[in-house]
């Protein structure tokens, strides 16, 4: 019964998703930092490798230290915008479904916004690399590998954000800390701490900055923190929803 | 089974040291159309989401269509419950018929019922349209047509009127007085204003400061309407001795040439107009001062007479 009712929550985020202003983000800021991470590659010629390798390494660079973290947070705090607008909260509320669920529909449908953004993140690195930088041949696969495991490794940091963004009306304040937890990430993952920090787990995840597989053998601990962490804010969120008194 | 869709018992809800909700019985018979009344801030907003859940309640107990309310049933209730909690919630960026698939998606009700609703509140026509341009009152009928999706048997719409013009008002009014008869619920609903649902509830709560005041049917109410009885006599002074014999001698007043007597039933004031004529009163006029309903509802809810209500 639970597994239906979170089926039907998230075919109802699904559609709430349906012609919002979070498609332009999602356009927008792969888009941006594709043309930074390019530009980057391209006159920094004598310093990085000219080839996939080096130019995964400036995209994901740029991509994972400023903007993936924030991106994910606009995602999060869009979502439950929609449900601090107005009398939502009473309307989502009063609906058949366990309220844990609500809060898992929202990661469900957060995950498959950054799963198509990394797509998209993806489609960019291959273009800019063919049309801009003029490399040959094509990508190595372990990049799509990369840009997935990075999906992935969002999950936890999607889940803390969208923990924030139920707590917090306001859009910005979120996202802010977000920006900040990205760069502190980026800082956790150059000391070597970047499984104990959800904001550094995206940028191991997609070897951000590096042209070889950081994570090495430490899939299993990568898998066990990216889960961990989820367990932990969703399990969060649904302990605060089911004490919840509706007072909008 | 019991004859009531809501029954509460003793149901309390404090905020801090304010207690917006305070020993509420409330009952509404299954199949009704039950205006609850009160001023604003009287607690009916919170009386309704008690009864769905969204806030718990500080003490008391909940029965809704025959069951307890309580955390491992109230999803089942929910399902067969529809309401509108003060304004609609809505997606403005999505249409009507958008809106009513993420609510009959959560629901877990049939797409198809989604024709039913829309032509139930007259808005087929517009349901392609985005939420964000609809008006005021096509808004609130969105909101009546989430709440009946899925077929509820328990509609709880709190203020469903609110800020819709006259024309408005009256549509919503006569909306929600086929309700039982279209879809078989009973209708909890609340206002501010007796004179907006007089002309569509059967039953009737009026509630004020948290504390119910009245309950009862609508005729009940109307009981309390019959008011002073007026005489006017030619001969005032021969007045005195049938109206000592007939034990209102205290309760009498003369007031401007005129006799004021307390509510009489009709019989005994028959037998009275005949012993003041036989008297030589000269009785030239018998009124009723009648109370509306509306200034009932004021004596009820400013602390005033209220004899006899609960």
């Amino acid at each position: 019964m639970v597994l239906k009712a979170f089926r039907r929550s998230v075919r109802a985020e699904n559609k709430k998703l349906r012609g919002g202003g979070v498609w332009a983000v999602f356009l927008l800021i792969p888009l941006l930092s594709a043309a930074y991470g390019t530009f980057s590659f391209c006159y920094n010629s004598a310093a990085v490798t000219q080839d996939w390798a080096g130019l995964w390494g400036q995209h994901t660079l740029y991509y994972a230290l400023f903007f993936f973290a924030p991106m994910a947070a606009i995602y999060a705090a869009w979502l439950w915008r929609l449900e601090h607008l107005g009398h939502n909260w009473a309307l989502v509320m009063g609906m058949p479904v366990p309220r844990p669920c609500l809060f898992a529909a929202k990661l469900a449908a957060a995950f498959r916004l950054v799963l198509l953004t990394q797509g998209w993140m993806w489609l960019l690195f291959f273009g800019c690399g063919k049309l801009w930088a003029r490399l040959p041949g094509t990508p190595p696969p372990a990049c799509l590998l990369w840009a997935l495991r990075g999906a992935l490794a969002a999950v936890p940091m999607l889940a803390l954000q969208l923990l924030f963004s139920m707590l917090c009306r306001s859009f910005v304040p979120p996202v802010l800390l977000a920006l900040l937890g990205g760069v502190a990430g980026f800082l956790f993952v150059s000391k070597g701490w970047g499984l104990y920090w959800p904001y550094g787990l995206p940028a191991l995840g997609m070897n951000a900055n590096q042209g070889r597989d950081m994570l090495g053998g430490q899939a299993l601990p990568f898998a066990a923190a990216c889960l961990g962490f989820t367990l932990l804010f969703t399990a969060a969120a649904a302990l605060l929803l089911q004490k919840w008194d509706v007072r909008g | 089974m019991t004859q009531n869709a809501v029954e509460t018992h003793d149901l309390s809800k404090v905020y801090g040291t304010r207690a917006a909700v305070q020993g509420l019985a409330l009952e509404v018979p299954f199949g009704s159309v039950y205006g609850f009344i009160g001023p604003n801030g009287a607690g009916k907003t919170t009386t309704m989401k008690l009864l769905l859940g969204l806030i718990r309640p500080t003490g008391g107990s909940i029965r809704l269509l025959d069951e307890e309310l309580t955390p491992a049933n109230r999803l089942k209730l929910l399902s067969r419950t529809g309401s509108l909690i003060e304004n609609p919630g809505f997606y403005a960026h999505l249409t009507g018929a958008e809106n009513l698939r993420i609510v009959a998606e959560l629901k877990g009700s049939d797409a198809a019922d989604i024709a039913r609703v829309l032509d139930t509140v007259r808005l087929t026509p517009d349901a392609n349209r985005k939420v964000g341009h609809y008006s005021l009152g096509m808004r609130q009928r969105l909101g009546i047509a989430m709440a009946l999706l899925g077929w509820p048997t328990l509609l709880v719409l709190d203020e469903p009127t609110n800020g819709l013009d006259p024309a408005g008002i009256q549509e919503m009014r006569a909306l929600i007085a086929e309700m039982p008869r279209r879809c078989g619920a009973t209708v909890l609903i609340s206002s501010h204003l007796l004179s907006e649902l007089e002309q569509i509830v059967d039953h009737v709560g009026i509630l004020d400061s948290g504390r119910l005041l009245y309950q009862g049917t609508l005729a009940g109410l109307q009981e309390h309407s019959r008011g002073d009885v007026a005489l006017r006599l030619l001969h005032p002074e021969a007045a005195q001795a049938p109206l000592a014999a007939a034990g209102l001698a205290a309760a009498a007043r003369c007031e401007n040439g005129e006799w004021l007597l307390p509510p009489l039933k009709e019989a005994f004031l028959a037998d009275l107009v005949g012993s003041l004529a036989a008297a030589g009163a000269g009785v030239v006029g018998v009124n009723r001062r009648t109370k509306s309903l509306e200034e009932i509802f004021l004596s009820l809810t400013q602390g005033g007479s209220g004899t006899g209500v609960v």
